[in-house]
């Protein structure tokens, strides 16, 4: 386990946006420097992003853009639940075998075919694809231990 | 069915179509690790099993604080989910990485400890070298020789090449050049020589840049928890999770091996006092003695110099108690000042990793003063402490004053002092615990069902308002950067980005340039959110600040932004810009960076921030002191202070034991006025200002005549006439009339007894002469005693007492500044909303007396859902039962056969919403979680419910019979 670990680890820093060279300093990269979360769009971009498509679908959604702790552990916990009762996977495997880390795979690439209904206090709701929303990816190296 | 002892090939054959075969645990498995007492969530924790020979559980030493775990005999569960969704939640929710901080106040919880810090302080001692060999099995320590390591330049090269043990943690901060994180930080070690920086002395001021430790001894501040701005906060914020838990882990894995090797122990040698301690202790207890015997003498002649308010035995007990505390510290001074810098005991204290100088000069030089009740020894005996004493001495020894040290061994009498000073703390704790428990249990039942929503309210489960955004700016308290709850620390991230992307060949803005790009920046919408005004202002003050300091270098570099055309300013340009510019670049970076991370420090929708506010307030209580009392600054005026404070307040008491009204004065530099203003707020009595109060008995009629005392008046800036003496006697005694009393000159009254009866007369003059010393003259009946306190030469009162109102309205008080420490008197005077500020304020202020620090967010919480009903209600069974709807929570929590009966007597409805009503029936839809019907319209398109703030509306309780 141990091993797997420390062989991994790069890996964590993989999608670690790529540091200028400090004594270069390529403003491009640097600019990711700090950014740590790719999939963060420009939230002006995503704003505008969002009401085009959802001018067809739904009036303005109000909740936030991030998709929260909670929806993704229950997302990925239901996901994980279907690939391992052999709901048919959205992604490559590369060998990948246990559910939970498929799911996560799934999310990573916005593969999971759920809505997330968001209920208001007052009892209305606005429907959330999974892939409109932005997730954090704090998810990266908490599986795979074996 | 037990592998071990039954026939496994039988059992194999025997297996049918449908039996459930368990398996073993497995390297790998996801398992939740808890230890009792489990007072935050923090106890319970998902973990990765990794199976091993022999019985005990075995975990990384970092997790010892939040499980508040040791190795003395203690006992962990742990449990082992069984369905993939509990697996996922345990890993995404619970796991160790991902509560790496405590959402008490967003410091580290997850940390190294003890042998972790001692190793990280020794190896990077400024004179540690180390050779190509062993340096790099000091690198191959870290990952067990399994991480590719690129070896820095060595510190020296001739004769042999030889490198730092600083060089050492810059490979464990960032072992291989592919490895992009770039750590910068300055922390202010426990001996920082607080001046010089870089420079200290002491080596305390750890400085990494860019992932290379400059200088610095790190010790518990850099490596340890408790600490927003350490390595491992600052990996964790400004790279991820796994970058600050695997350098946890290399450090833990060196730090293990190292000391293993290095050895670190202690011995008899390194508590054996030296010739001059010995001597300097001698001389400082004989000298302390000679003194305490002085201030005996003075004593019972009579004449020691008394401070206002208070007699000759508490003043002499104060002296004598401040000249003992001064033995201990002087000879613990001493020996530190001695002890050599090899010593362990002294190593571990300097590094913080377990022990305080006092610890050391207890072993070493002296224990010092036993205390019981935060006295002195009582007497057990008559008029002495034990019966090797004669009788009413007060000398040091007989009153508990431990002049030896553990080392040198105590004497009997010593003996039996410090086991009753040691008794006391154990009663204590017996005591607390109890205490803070049963708090805890109210806190929790009367926060368990709020939780943010997705419009981020704050709600019960029956959707009722708490607060319309959470803490005011909807921030995660667990994720805050800042000192004081602010998000982010912007001064060291302004550092960071100045230190990771250079300027170099790029312009520097003009700091009006500069200014203007923040102010276009902060107008984005993005950063329109509710409550984001605060941080656009500390972001906007942030950068007037550093444009200030721009202004200033360009200025004294002769670079004024009038005068730029002056010829070849370039070399000075470049000053200005490497000490304290900024490249639009890096402008932008840094402003990007801070919007981003403010982002994704917001409150989740669907926290429980309830049981988390619950949890922050009653975790800490169960580490405060049972120590009530407290003094504050002058004349011993006793706040309490600690759990039954803390209690007091969530209770919302009427009665509290020492209400204080904080009294701002209108003329604060003047100590005069500060007298008079005083005069007129102390209760006074007559007795207190009357000469003499005498009966005069002649033949034709009886009286009593008091004399004032016009000197004492005069002293104390009172306004007392024998006029107004007699306004109030006519005021509090009512049998009197306006013709009994008769002023015969300034001081002098005359009253006649209004009884006519001859038989009577004699009592009822008695009767009033005892009576009239107790006449309040003058003042607020309820302000007992009022000091005024002194603070750089500013004055206020503290009065203590009730009646905040009277001390509002009196001539020479502010009435707006003027504040009460008793919450419903607040409520009562100036409403609901001065009441859940005190509540706030208070809970702060306690918990900060003893050391701890408290997010705001979580005593607003409070705050407003113990006022959001419009008037102040305790979190009691009284308070509570006011909160809540829900019967079934009322039950689960105190009197359940009570509320159970009435509800069924009255035919009461309980739609079963909150998790207090889930005890008795669970919801349908949600358990058990595997038959969650999946939505078939197209199989793979799936909705689903999250967060429904009426999870189970379909299931309506009716208690009993319908009555009607």
């Amino acid at each position: 386990m141990a091993d797997e670990d420390y062989n991994d680890m790069d890996m964590g820093y993989e999608d670690e946006p790529v540091e200028a060279d400090i004594e270069e300093g390529v403003e491009e990269d640097v600019e990711n420097n700090n950014n740590n979360n790719e999939d963060i769009p420009d939230p002006l971009l995503g704003d505008d992003e969002e009401k085009e498509e959802q001018k067809t679908v739904q009036k303005d959604r109000k909740t936030s853009k991030y998709m929260t702790k909670y929806e993704r552990a229950r997302i990925l916990g239901t996901r994980a639940l279907q690939i391992s009762m052999n709901a048919p996977v959205m992604v490559e495997l590369e060998g990948e075998t246990d559910p939970l880390e498929i799911a996560m795979k799934e999310l990573r690439e916005r593969k999971i075919p759920f809505t997330i209904r968001r209920y208001l206090p007052d009892g209305s709701y606005e429907d959330w694809g999974v892939d409109e929303l932005i997730v954090e990816d704090s998810w990266k190296r908490q599986v795979g231990g074996d | 069915m037990h592998l071990k002892y039954s026939a496994r090939k039988r059992a194999a054959d025997e297996l049918k179509y449908g039996h459930i075969v368990e398996r073993h645990l497995e390297d790998g498995d996801i398992v939740l690790f808890n230890r009792q007492p489990s007072l935050h969530r923090m106890s319970i924790m998902s973990h990765r099993a990794r199976v091993m020979p022999w019985r005990t559980l075995r975990f990384n030493e970092s997790v010892c604080n939040p499980y508040n775990a040791d190795f003395d005999g203690d006992e962990m569960n742990m449990h082992v989910p069984q369905t993939e969704e509990a697996r996922t939640e345990a890993l995404t929710l619970m796991g160790v990485q991902n509560n790496l901080c405590t959402p008490k106040n967003g410091e580290i919880l997850v940390a190294s400890t003890q042998d972790f810090i001692t190793s990280s302080f020794l190896i990077t001692r400024k004179d540690t070298f180390y050779d190509r060999a062993a340096f790099s099995l000091m690198c191959s320590y870290m990952g067990d020789a399994m991480d590719p390591v690129d070896l820095p330049t060595p510190a020296l090269i001739k004769p042999i090449e030889l490198w730092t043990g600083k060089q050492l943690f810059s490979v464990l901060a960032r072992p291989h050049a592919q490895m992009k994180v770039f750590l910068n930080l300055t922390v202010l070690e426990k001996n920082y020589s607080k001046s010089g920086e870089t420079m200290c002395p002491n080596d305390g001021f750890v400085y990494f840049r860019n992932s290379e430790l400059i200088c610095g001894q790190l010790g518990k501040a850099t490596v340890g928890n408790g600490n927003k701005d350490g390595l491992f906060s600052v990996l964790l914020r400004d790279y991820n999770v796994h970058a600050a838990a695997s350098c946890m882990n290399r450090l833990a894995k060196l730090s293990a091996r190292w000391i293993g090797n290095h050895g670190f122990s202690i011995g008899i040698d390194d508590v054996q006092p030296g010739e001059l301690l010995n001597q300097q202790k001698k001389a400082r207890i004989d000298e302390g003695y000679e003194k305490c015997d002085d201030l005996i003498r003075e004593h019972i002649k009579g004449n020691i110099e008394l401070p206002p308010g208070s007699d000759s035995a508490l003043t002499l007990e104060a002296e004598i108690s401040k000249v003992l505390n001064n033995i201990r510290e002087t000879t613990a001074n001493v020996c530190m000042k001695e002890l050599h810098w090899r010593n362990s005991p002294l190593i571990m204290s300097q590094c913080g990793s377990k022990g305080s100088p006092i610890n050391i000069s207890q072993m070493i030089a002296c224990v010092g003063q036993q205390s019981v009740g935060g006295r002195r020894a009582p007497n057990g005996f008559i008029d002495r402490s034990l019966p090797h004493f004669p009788r009413k001495c007060k000398t040091p020894s007989a009153k508990g004053f431990v002049a030896n040290s553990f080392y040198s061994g105590l004497t009997a009498t010593e003996f039996f002092f410090h086991t009753m000073g040691g008794r006391e703390g154990l009663v204590d704790t017996a005591v607390k615990t109890a205490d803070t428990g049963y708090m805890s249990r109210r806190l929790i039942k009367a926060l368990e069902d709020l939780s943010v929503q997705y419009d981020y309210t704050v709600r019960n489960a029956s959707g009722g308002v708490v607060q319309f955004l959470y803490g005011d700016d909807g921030m995660d308290p667990a994720k805050m950067e800042g000192k004081d709850g602010v998000p982010l620390n912007l001064e060291r991230l302004y550092m960071k980005i100045r230190a990771t992307c250079p300027a170099n060949a790029h312009e520097n803005l003009s700091p009006s340039e500069a200014l203007k790009k923040v102010y276009e920046r902060l107008e984005k919408p993005d950063i329109s959110l509710d409550g984001a005004n605060k941080f656009k202002n500390s972001l906007r003050d942030f950068f007037e600040g550093v444009t200030d300091s721009l202004k200033k270098t360009r200025k004294f570099l002769d670079l004024d932004e009038n005068n730029v055309e002056k010829n070849d300013p370039s070399f000075l340009e470049k000053i200005a810009a490497n000490v304290s510019g900024i490249s639009l670049k890096q402008l932008e970076v840094f402003l990007d960076t801070c919007i981003d991370r403010y982002h994704l420090k917001r409150i989740e929708a669907g926290a429980p921030i309830g049981v988390i506010g619950a949890q922050s307030i009653g975790e800490p209580g169960t580490q405060m002191t049972l120590k009530t009392f407290h003094f504050a600054g002058v004349a011993s005026m006793n706040i309490t202070l600690g759990v039954p404070r803390i209690k007091e307040i969530i209770n919302g008491a009427k009665n509290i034991s020492t209400p204080i009204i904080t009294a701002e004065l209108e003329s604060k530099e003047n100590v005069t006025s500060a007298r008079i203003v005083k005069g007129r707020i102390e209760k006074t009595v007559l007795g207190e200002v009357a000469k003499s109060i005498k009966m005069e008995l002649t033949s034709r009629q009886a009286s009593i005549v008091v004399s004032l005392d016009a000197e004492r008046i005069q002293a104390l800036h009172l306004s007392i006439s024998a006029d107004s003496v007699k306004r109030s006697i006519l005021q509090n005694l009512k049998k009197l009339k306006d013709q009994h009393i008769r002023t015969i000159d300034g001081r002098k009254i005359r009253i006649f007894p209004p009884e006519t009866d001859r038989n009577k007369l004699h009592f009822d003059l008695h009767s009033l002469k005892a009576m009239l010393p107790k006449v309040i003259v003058n003042g607020i009946s309820t302000a007992e005693r009022v000091v005024i306190s002194e603070q750089k030469k500013k004055y206020k009162l503290l009065v203590e007492g009730k009646n905040l109102r009277a001390v509002m309205g009196t001539p020479g008080v502010v009435g707006c500044e003027t504040v009460s420490n008793h919450i419903t008197e607040v409520e009562e005077t100036l409403g609901i909303e001065a009441a859940r500020d005190r509540i706030i304020y208070e809970i702060q202020e306690t918990m900060k007396g003893h050391g701890m620090s408290i997010d705001m967010r979580h005593m607003m919480l409070l705050a407003d859902l113990m006022t959001y009903r419009g008037e102040v209600l305790g979190i009691t069974r009284f308070g509570i039962q006011k909160m809540k709807e829900s019967v079934l929570m009322l039950a689960s929590f105190e009197k359940t056969a009570d509320h159970l009966f009435n509800a069924s007597f009255n035919g009461r409805h309980d739609n079963i919403e909150g998790v207090g009503g889930f005890w008795f029936q669970p919801p349908k839809n949600t358990t058990p979680r595997r038959s969650t019907p999946v939505n078939q319209g197209n199989p793979w398109q799936e909705t689903m419910t999250l967060m429904s703030p009426s999870l189970p509306s379909g299931v309506n309780y009716l208690y009993g019979k319908l009555v009607k």
